[in-house]
């Protein structure tokens, strides 16, 4: 008797005890969800309003004659510093060094991980150990060193035009930007794949070597199609981290025609003439916010789903 | 001069020594299986011929050409993966096209070729799917298509069916052994399973530490083992290893089983082997496999020297094709294989027959055969 009426007893009590939870839980969530899209809501309405509406009106409230001006000055008529031809020309700045860095990191990172974990040598886990390394040096501790081999290399590349007539991008600030980046980000990519092909099957190579293929065939054919979860992971974390970098992108290429997205954005809203323009301001952070956005919801599900890969995987 | 030679090879990683001097041979067209318990170095031995592994010493030639440092894909071989190793970003047929491609043979000569092999492996309406839309079934003869379309000198095989489900498994087998009847291909075959190894071979290789305990026939290894660990590791059930002492004396020796709680069991050996008179009055091992000890109506009509004993039935297994009885001599139990119709009882003492002619004897100290 007993036996049988306990389960409905506890399943009954249970069911309203969890509701009960779950009205808790998703509450909170909700709140801290409002909490973070509270500035992100003030930014996009701010800058859909003209500047009357901003001075005399409340933050929180819906623009009432909902206007693009903004973002077009932004884009091609604001004031970045004393040339006022807008941020456009410093957001393809941007992608001209993101892109590229991006790519170049993420197949060296894969080059790295296919050769830790299939091609072992002896002292692996110390290359390994000393990349993975890379990925605890601070940012601020390169800073100096780094402009003195930026240095070197714009000089090497000024002996090179001399003799060549081509400085091969040496001492160019984008091209300065894409070794930065690709250096700095090697630590993570490289461990990225490393755990990735760690789980991959080293028969699938063996089969491939029988078959003929070589060093870079099986690299290319066997190894890069089979990694699509853990490119996307990589791609979307160099992306973010390489557009919104702030500290590299100002000490090499703050001033000049080279510089990227995040240092204009800040000239932007520390040019001091006249009255400060904040839905114009909130415009270009929201386009210097764009591309990370895109990235993510393009590519956002990989991204889950490629953690998951490797974790699980044994 | 034998198709594929070994000669003293060994292996070392650092200071551990994983083959420790292998020598094995075999003729064109032969199959080859290699068999023992994991870590025995069998597949390391399999991957060495591959080339997938280097070698610290000794030789391998095949068709009389030193392929010892050669890049696997120039060594003439092909070979068949556990896990099958389908590349999973390819087709069926770019799998199977795959070393094709690599070689740089023109696309309408792999199309050939990929149409022959999916012919004779019934693969042909799976060549445009993807390996993970087959059944491990189908996987496994994707895997062999791969290696039979490159027409190699030597086939490989590290334990392509123990992903297999039971039955799966004996239908491939099947189908692997004909394909080596119909093709005439000489096979190198890596498994633990002893029945694989005894339907499939013509040579068998026992291996245990990185040695082989014993090279030859099915045949000559299930009937005459060299020592207890092929003895024991070769044959299902296992066979019957009873502690025992040799008796009697001069021409006619016997031996001298222990029973529980009765007087020992003597059984007269009628052509016993010369070396056994040296072990009188000492303790052997004395081997008989359980269909060599049976009930008197269903032993062997005209083996020569059969003897009977009233044995302590204390188990009774009827396996359908077969009754198993589990008695205990010489403090082990031991396992006699009955017609499947014969009527015993547990807890019953039932004359038992002892096929002496197929008995075979072990030094306890050495392991080894006494013969």
């Amino acid at each position: 008797m007993s036996v049988i009426a306990t389960p409905t007893r506890q399943s009954t009590g249970g069911i309203s005890a969890r509701t009960v939870n779950r009205i808790v839980i998703y509450g909170l969530l909700a709140l801290f969800a409002l909490f973070y899209l509270m500035p992100l809501f003030v930014m996009l309405v701010t800058s859909f309003k003209t500047m009357d509406e901003i001075q005399n009106g409340n933050m929180l409230a819906l623009p009432q004659a909902p206007t693009f001006e903004p973002w077009l000055k932004a884009w091609g008529e604001t004031c970045v510093g004393l040339t006022c031809a807008g941020i456009k020309g410093y957001f393809w700045n941007s992608i001209k060094m993101v892109v590229p860095a991006v790519l170049i990191s993420t197949l060296l990172g894969a080059l790295n991980g296919y050769v830790l974990t299939k091609w072992r040598f002896r002292g692996h886990t110390l290359v390994f150990g000393l990349m993975l390394f890379a990925c605890f040096i601070p940012f601020q501790s390169v800073l100096l060193p780094m402009a003195t081999i930026l240095g070197s290399l714009g000089r090497f590349g000024v002996t090179l035009r001399n003799a060549t007539g081509f400085s091969f991008g040496l001492g160019n600030p984008t091209v300065n930007l894409v070794f930065v980046h690709v250096v700095y980000g090697l630590g993570f990519t490289t461990l990225f794949f490393r755990n990735y092909y760690e789980a991959f099957p080293t028969e699938l190579v063996k089969a491939a070597q029988v078959d003929g293929a070589s060093f870079f065939q099986i690299f290319r054919r066997i190894m890069l199609p089979n990694s699509m979860p853990i490119f996307v992971v990589t791609v979307i974390y160099q992306f973010t981290n390489i557009w919104n970098d702030f500290l590299f992108a100002s000490a090499y290429a703050g001033t000049g025609d080279a510089m990227p997205m995040t240092v204009a954005l800040n000239n932007v809203v520390n040019t001091s003439t006249g009255v400060v323009e904040y839905n114009v301001n909130m415009a270009a952070a929201m386009i210097a916010a764009l591309p990370t956005l895109l990235v993510y919801v393009v590519a956002g599900r990989y991204f889950v789903r490629g953690l998951m890969a490797g974790a699980v995987k044994g | 001069m034998a198709f594929l030679e070994i000669d003293g090879l060994r292996k070392r990683f650092g200071s551990v020594e994983i083959l420790k001097g292998i020598d094995v041979d075999l003729e064109k067209g032969g199959f080859l299986v290699l068999v023992g318990p994991s870590g025995c170095g069998k597949s390391t031995l399999l991957n060495t011929i591959a080339g997938l592994e280097s070698i610290t010493e000794g030789e391998i030639r095949v068709d009389g050409r030193t392929i010892n440092d050669l890049h696997p894909s120039k060594r003439d071989i092909a070979m068949v993966f556990q896990s099958y190793a389908l590349y999973p970003n390819m087709t069926v047929a770019g799998n199977i096209a795959f070393g094709m491609e690599m070689r740089g043979v023109p696309a309408h000569e792999r199309q050939k070729a990929i149409d022959k092999v999916a012919k004779v492996l019934q693969i042909g309406h799976l060549l445009q799917r993807k390996p993970s839309q087959l059944s491990g079934g189908q996987r496994q003869r994707v895997a062999m298509g791969r290696a039979l379309v490159r027409d190699p000198k030597l086939f490989l095989f590290d334990e392509p069916l123990s992903n297999l489900d039971a039955k799966l498994r004996v239908d491939m087998r099947i189908e692997i052994k004909r394909l080596h009847a119909t093709t005439g291909t000489t096979i190198v075959y890596v498994t633990h399973d002893q029945i694989e190894a005894m339907t499939l071979a013509t040579k068998i290789a026992v291996m245990r530490d990185g040695e082989v305990q014993q090279f030859g026939t099915p045949a000559e290894i299930y009937n005459n083992p060299t020592n207890l660990f092929v003895a024991d590791f070769m044959g299902s059930p296992a066979m019957n290893l009873i502690p025992a002492t040799i008796g009697g004396n001069g021409n006619a020796l016997s031996v001298v089983l222990q029973r529980e709680a009765r007087e020992p069991i003597s059984l007269p050996l009628a052509d016993a082997p010369t070396g056994l008179s040296a072990f009188h009055d000492k303790p052997i091992i004395f081997g008989v496999r359980p269909e060599a000890l049976t009930d008197p109506e269903g032993a062997e009509r005209n083996a020569s020297n059969i003897a009977t004993a009233d044995c302590h039935i204390e188990v009774v297994e009827p396996a359908g094709s077969d009754t198993f009885a589990v008695t205990n001599l010489g403090g082990k139990a031991v396992v006699a294989r009955l017609r499947a119709d014969a009527n015993i009882q547990p807890g019953t003492s039932t004359p038992l027959a002892f096929n002496l002619t197929k008995a075979v004897f072990f030094d306890p100290a050495t392991e080894n055969r006494i013969l």
